[in-house]
């Protein structure tokens, strides 16, 4: 009988519950890497092994490997990280890492660049700032977002306690994270066979594939719920949660030119009691676990299980195994996936002593860094270390210095203006910007983005100049190749790498993020996507109806045929 | 074919005499030379005089000792050379490495020449280091009468110009010591000097009149006197070197390094051009043009294209030293030139300076002949080989590290790296030759474990050790110790040294990368944390070999062998010491350093 599992199947029953040869990888000093399954298994850590690819041209010339070095990502629910905690990170940016610190499109931050011999005291020092980078990658259920900021209302808070919770519950059980990066020589004997009993949700194979939970507050959706494998929808009643809808099945992911594999907007599958819903969070992982598809990784998210199985049956299972059923779900709008840029003040205190003050910071591409006349890592850290307020990373790549009391407001400004850091954006079309890192880290890059995107943003406001739309919210989002991290598939404007320069251009999605787009061109270079849109700004600006929205006129209007569901992302593609 | 024995140039005859018996000499059968010889000798026993029946037998000779502290091997070099010279003088000569020698020596001798280097900043070299220490202090015995003659090697780029040399000649005057021959203080450019100078010391320490001994007969050393080819003595020399074609060149430090360091590929045809792994190849570099452009306008010599070439090719264009100010200021005449040579002005103005700071900062026209007769010629720059010839036929490979900085407001250049760096490529030619340092060698036995231990350039002769064990098919064990700044991009030969790791031609490696981490990190600290492993090394009979720089490594390796050997010794630093010191006299501690 063959095997016909995927590879990575192997590797993980292999493992020893995520220990491999990692321990041992990391004396090997000759090289930067580590071995080969290992690079599957460090995922599972919280890092990959990256190479950087703008020099590989001349490493071998020189007698030196590939450049490599680790993206590490952490896991924070929530995105929430104290003062303290920034000025850790903050530190830890310029130690062991490129200088920078990235915030991702799920409320966390990715630290580049650190090489091998630093891996071990980079993960220490997470530790010692009380955050850790477990199941942050690999196929597990990674770091949970929820509505941005839980200091904004009683709801928010909810949502903040259900996904910290959930991501609690849900964490790898495995030693082996504590062995490798924390406490030196004490690896398991590799020659053991795996504990199954050492995982008791994941087993020893763990998911066929990555998991993503998120949890929303109407009328945002902030955290982009239908992109994700499972969704609780905060139901609220004078201020109270008292349960949640919960959604299944929606992923980004898909490979150019195979149509079996599409991005999926998730469906509601039913809703439940605040306490039940840690319950229904482990029998939806249990049941992805068992169905789900392990011999052919492009098609093993559980948005494909749904698919395939269908809706009623997945329910079943998962009601089954609750051992009770989920309520029908209630109703709720949201409104849009874009962050509030500016101070916000709580919503539902009632003292007005009480009302705190929140500001949500642009930070372009999620990338902290100082550039000249733009200094603002330091301008953050600076403000961290009054100790002023906490911070929260949203899945917009944007930061929100949260709980500020209103005497503060003017000292947090004032710094920022110091360090040349205007709270103002240039256009509703860069508000709404996102990119997935790309180039040159990311070793599933085609093409450029973040290294891309702005120029592109500022060449797409003079068109929007000349259509009189600078202030609009227009949704642009791209990525290097089609995996979605930057989620380009629910974008008004999606692009989506394809070779260095060219991009598929998709039009039609949901403002509020609830209808993914449609393949408007094929491979297009810079020019040819401004010349493409142009012309739709314009009609766009003269034609829209009141409060009508980019993606909805672009189907209205007829430039492409609307995606109802996943399945049909490959429909009715009509190339200009 | 048989030989002929010819009289040599060097026979106490007329050089026209010594034709004419050669052109009969030349005819002459083994029956014919044996009778001639017999005639001789029954002629001058007949007259009474000299020997009665020895043929050939010498008057009694004197000994002579030769003493030499070497550290790149140039003093080493005179050395054995005097020696043979020596012969003609009727001198028996005995060449001693100061590292191998001790007082008991000078006490025994009667005549003593020394060729002894300076090191840095006046130091002596490193190996001689303790045998000058003891002749320097109160243990040093009485050497009264004993006739000596002292050769100073130095760098007049140094402020400390041949300082050992000199307090040698001193210290033997002060012991007792008659000097027989004037000291003489040479700078890079030695070779005729000190050839000149060896001849000269020679002829007075010599014997009274052994060439004029009218009716004896001269012992001839066949073996020293006939003309033939000496083992020894590279073909190409810094004043011969050979021009070769350079097949590779590239920085290997990857984009966004702090370092640039070339490897650089020579080809070549000549078998002749050979090299063993631990010597050092001497590039021949040239200066920069822009830089001897800028000099020649600075003493109004600015359209002569023939000098610029000259000044390029043949003459040391940047150092500053004192006795170029000291010849400056005569030839110009300047007080304020002059005034540089007082008290402590010199180095402070020399910091940091060079030649053209001087002509910029004191201006004057000068002539072409002025000018170069300010110059020393152009010294060659040696790099420890990074090639075995046996894995490259014909070729020679060298890791040279760019030298630029800043100072006093200019960027400076290094002479020979940038050369090569900047203004060589590939297809091009560059003159090279050979510096044999057989004080850095592979154990003869391969199966001898070595230990190698190497920051930056450093690591090149390693490179050249394991290409030949390999190629020798070396079982030895061996083991790397590797240090630079950043692991990404200055692991120099990094994949050739996984190859090796692969292969097992390498047995082990460590690096250590200072500005990795917040702490930094160097090649002795990762030693001090493999110290029981190389102890047990060391008991297996490995060899350890340091190259590098002097300052910024190998003092730091040095001190921390000692510690890492006094920990069997129950942490005996003075043991471990003297155990360190067995180490180098049995040659199984071996550094290179610079």
């Amino acid at each position: 009988m063959t095997d016909k599992r995927s590879k990575n199947e192997i590797i993980k029953e292999h493992s020893h519950q995520l220990r491999g040869t990692l321990a041992e990888g990391l004396l090997k000093v000759e090289t930067g890497a580590i071995a080969e399954d290992d690079q599957q298994l460090i995922k599972f850590h919280g890092s990959y092994i990256q190479d950087d690819r703008d020099v590989r041209g001349e490493r071998g010339k020189k007698k030196l490997e590939k450049a490599y070095s680790f993206m590490i990502r952490l896991r924070i629910p929530g995105g929430v990280v104290t003062a303290k905690q920034w000025i850790g990170l903050d530190t830890i940016a310029s130690t062991y890492a490129n200088g920078t610190m990235r915030l991702t499109t799920r409320e966390t931050f990715q630290f580049h660049g650190v090489i091998k011999s630093n891996l071990k005291r980079t993960m220490q020092s997470f530790h010692n700032i009380c955050l850790d980078t477990l199941a942050a990658c690999g196929d597990v259920n990674r770091n949970v977002m929820t509505a941005a900021n839980p200091y904004l209302s009683k709801a928010h808070q909810k949502a903040y306690d259900l996904g910290k919770a959930i991501s609690e519950h849900l964490l790898p059980r495995t030693g082996a994270y504590h062995e490798i990066w924390l406490e030196g020589e004490k690896v398991e004997d590799a020659s053991r066979p795996a504990k199954k009993d050492e995982e008791p949700i994941y087993g020893v194979h763990y998911l066929p594939r990555k998991f993503k939970v998120v949890v929303a507050v109407p009328p945002d959706n902030d955290v982009d719920i239908y992109a994700h494998d499972l969704g609780f929808i905060a139901v609220v009643e004078k201020g109270e949660v008292v349960g949640w809808n919960v959604t299944v099945g929606g992923g980004m992911g898909m490979t150019h030119g195979d149509v079996n594999t599409f991005p999926r907007t998730a469906d509601l599958l039913g809703f439940c009691t605040p306490e039940q819903a840690i319950a229904v969070a482990e029998q939806v992982v249990t049941v992805q676990r068992d169905w789900g598809n392990r011999e052919n990784r492009a098609r093993a998210r559980l948005k494909y299980t749904i698919e395939d199985r269908g809706l009623d049956n997945f329910r079943d299972e998962v009601e089954k195994r609750l051992g009770f059923k989920l309520g029908a779900p209630r109703p709720f709008t949201f409104t849009g996936t874009g962050d509030k840029i500016g101070w916000r003040q709580t919503l539902d205190a009632k003292k007005a002593s009480e009302k705190m003050w929140h500001l949500t910071l642009f930070v372009e591409n999620g990338r902290i860094k100082d550039k000249p006349g733009y200094a603002l890592r330091s301008a953050l850290r600076e403000i961290a270390e009054l100790g002023i307020c906490s911070f929260v990373c949203t899945a917009n790549q944007n930061v929100i210095l949260a709980n500020v009391n209103a005497k503060a407001k003017a000292k947090i400004e004032a710094i920022f203006a110091a360090h040349g850091v205007s709270l103002d954006v240039s256009s509703g079309l860069r508000r709404n910007a996102m990119s997935c890192v790309a180039l040159p880290t990311c070793g599933l890059a085609l093409a450029e983005a973040e290294r891309f995107l702005p120029d592109l943003v500022t060449a797409l406001e003079e068109s929007l100049d000349r259509a009189g739309l600078n202030d609009d919210d227009i949704v642009i989002r791209m990525t290097g190749c089609p995996n979605g991290c930057a989620r380009p598939y629910l974008a008004e404007i999606g692009l989506v790498g394809r070779n260095p320069g060219l991009y598929n251009l998709y039009l039609g999605a949901a403002f509020n993020g609830s209808r993914l787009s449609k393949l408007y061109a094929q491979d297009v270079d810079k020019q040819r996507i401004v010349s493409l849109l142009e012309p739709l700004f314009i009609s766009y600006s003269k034609e829209r109806e009141d409060g009508e929205h980019f993606g909805d006129f672009a189907i209205r209007s007829g430039v492409v045929a609307p995606t109802p569901a996943g399945n049909q992302f490959h429909a009715d593609v009509k190339l200009v | 074919m048989t030989a002929t024995p010819l009289l040599p140039r060097n026979a106490p005859f007329l050089p026209e005499d010594i034709e004419l018996l050669n052109k009969v000499v030349a005819r002459t059968t083994p029956q014919q030379r044996s009778w001639l010889a017999g005639f001789f000798a029954g002629f001058e026993a007949a007259q009474g005089g000299g020997l009665a029946q020895a043929v050939p037998a010498a008057k009694p000779r004197a000994p002579l000792t030769i003493l030499y502290a070497s550290e790149s091997g140039n003093s080493e070099a005179l050395a054995t050379k005097a020696k043979k010279a020596a012969q003609k003088h009727g001198l028996d000569a005995k060449v001693y490495d100061m590292a191998d020698a001790d007082m008991a020596l000078l006490a025994k001798a009667k005549n003593i020449l020394v060729f002894a280097a300076t090191w840095g900043e006046g130091d002596p070299p490193a190996r001689a280091a303790d045998f000058y220490e003891t002749l320097m202090s109160d243990a040093a015995p009485r050497i009264d009468g004993v006739r000596f003659a002292v050769l100073a090697l130095g760098d007049t780029a140094y402020a400390q110009f041949c300082a050992t040399g000199k307090a040698i000649d001193q210290r033997f005057e002060e012991l007792g010591g008659v000097r027989t021959f004037d000291r003489v203080d040479l700078d890079l450019d030695f070779a005729k000097k000190a050839a000149e100078w060896t001849e000269g010391a020679l002829a007075k320490l010599a014997p009274e009149d052994t060439a004029a001994a009218g009716g004896t007969v001269v012992h001839v050393d066949f073996g020293g006197a006939f003309p033939q080819a000496d083992d020894d003595e590279p073909k190409y020399s810094a004043e011969q070197p050979l021009e070769a074609e350079i097949s590779a060149l590239v920085n290997l430090n990857g984009s966004g390094s702090t370092r640039e360091t070339w490897h650089a590929e020579f080809a070549f045809e000549d078998p002749a051009f050979t090299y063993k792994p631990g010597d050092a190849i001497g590039l021949m570099p040239e200066n920069d043009p822009a830089l001897v452009d800028e000099l020649l306008q600075t003493v109004g010599l600015g359209s002569d294209a023939a000098l610029l070439l000259k000044l390029q090719k043949s003459y040391d264009v940047t150092t500053l030293s004192r006795a170029l100010v000291e010849n400056y200021a005569k030839l110009t005449g300047r007080d304020d030139v002059k005034a540089l040579l007082e008290g402590e002005a010199y180095p402070k103005f020399a910091s940091d300076r060079q030649l053209l700071d001087l002509f910029l900062a004191y201006p004057e026209k000068l002539t072409p002949d002025q000018l170069t007769g300010l110059l020393r010629p152009l010294p060659g720059r040696l790099y420890s080989v990074a090639s075995s010839l046996k894995a490259h036929p014909g070729e020679a490979h060298l890791l040279v590290g760019a030298v630029r900085w800043q100072s006093h407001g200019r960027d400076r250049k290094g002479v020979s790296s940038i050369y090569l760096g900047e203004r060589r490529k590939i297809g091009q030619t560059a003159r090279i030759y050979v510096k044999p340092n057989r004080h850095f060698r592979l154990p003869a036995d391969g199966h001898t474990p070595i230990i190698m231990i190497g920051a930056g350039t450093g690591v090149a002769p390693y490179r050249a050790f394991i290409e030949e064990r390999v190629a020798d098919g070396a079982k030895g064990k061996s083991w790397l110790f590797f240090g630079e700044r950043n692991f990404t991009n200055d692991f120099l030969y990094q994949l050739e040294w996984q190859d090796y790791l692969a292969s097992g031609d390498l047995t082990r490696i460590d690096v250590a990368f200072s500005r990795d981490q917040p702490e930094k990190i160097y090649v002795q600290h990762r030693l001090w944390e493999r110290r029981a492993e190389l102890n047990a090394w060391l008991q297996d009979g490995a060899h350890i070999y340091v190259c590098g720089d002097e300052k910024g490594m190998a003092k730091d390796v040095d001190a921390m062998l000692v510690k890492i050997l006094a920990e069997p010794l129950h942490g005996d630093e003075d043991a471990a010491r003297v155990r360190l010191k067995e180490l180098t006299k049995a040659g199984r501690y071996q550094r290179d350093v610079y």
